[in-house]
């Protein structure tokens, strides 16, 4: 886990990790979220919309920055304070999605950070991108 | 950058951080007269100042604002100085 505080920051510093969604994912986010919508269960609903397979949740790819935020960038000091998200192309149980995270913006008078974040398929193709506002906790020695 | 501009700015900048249409800033308006101002929409709100105005405070200048006219007085003085 990174422990970034807000003085280490600077625009432009970058992290990104990779991670699969399975079925597995899928069924644990639905007990979670209590949607069961067809578009996330039934292959042949999914491909009557015009979609290859079952879609994944986009809460569930959008998940992933929540450990973008709370382990990488910042880490172990990130207070969550809000996001602005696009879903931007469908991900498929079996995609494995890369998730970056980028420092936008720093405002020193609130100690607050914008991250730019973007998750890609293996095909290099934008599903989810967005902002992430970060606080940050108090550090351990202060 | 004149009074009048900032303050249809910053109109502009609170009815949209707190989705509220209604709001009337004046010069004593402070975070007794808006009920979800705390200190998250605080931070909100400096950013999308500092955003807007093309300008960052420091922690202490913001800590000292009292209200919105002491807000705008802080705008319009950083903005002399560039």
């Amino acid at each position: 886990m990174n422990n970034y505080r807000f003085e280490d920051l600077y625009e432009g510093l970058s992290v990104s990790f990779e991670e699969t969604v399975t079925e597995e994912k899928m069924d644990a986010f639905r007990q979670i979220s209590g949607d069961v919508n067809p578009l996330h269960m039934q292959k042949e609903f999914a491909q009557s919309q015009g979609y290859k397979d079952k879609v994944v949740y986009g809460m569930l790819t959008s998940s992933l920055l929540s450990r973008l935020v709370g382990v990488h960038l910042p880490g172990k000091y990130c207070l969550l304070q809000g996001m602005e998200l696009k879903y931007l192309n469908p991900v498929y149980a079996g995609d494995t999605l890369t998730v970056k995270g980028t420092v936008y913006e720093l405002h020193p008078s609130v100690k607050m950070a914008v991250i730019k974040a973007l998750i890609t398929n293996q095909d290099g193709v934008k599903v989810v991108r967005g902002k992430i506002n970060v606080g940050f906790l108090r550090y351990e020695d202060e | 950058m004149t009074r009048e501009y900032v303050y249809q700015q910053m109109n502009r900048i609170f009815r949209n951080v707190f989705d509220d249409e209604s709001i009337e800033l004046h010069d004593e308006t402070n975070a007794e007269d808006i009920e979800d101002w705390d200190s998250l929409e605080q931070i909100n709100l400096i950013v999308a100042i500092e955003n807007e105005f093309e300008m960052m405070f420091d922690m202490a200048e913001v800590a000292e604002l009292a209200n919105v006219g002491e807000m705008v007085d802080l705008i319009l003085k950083k903005d002399s100085n560039e």
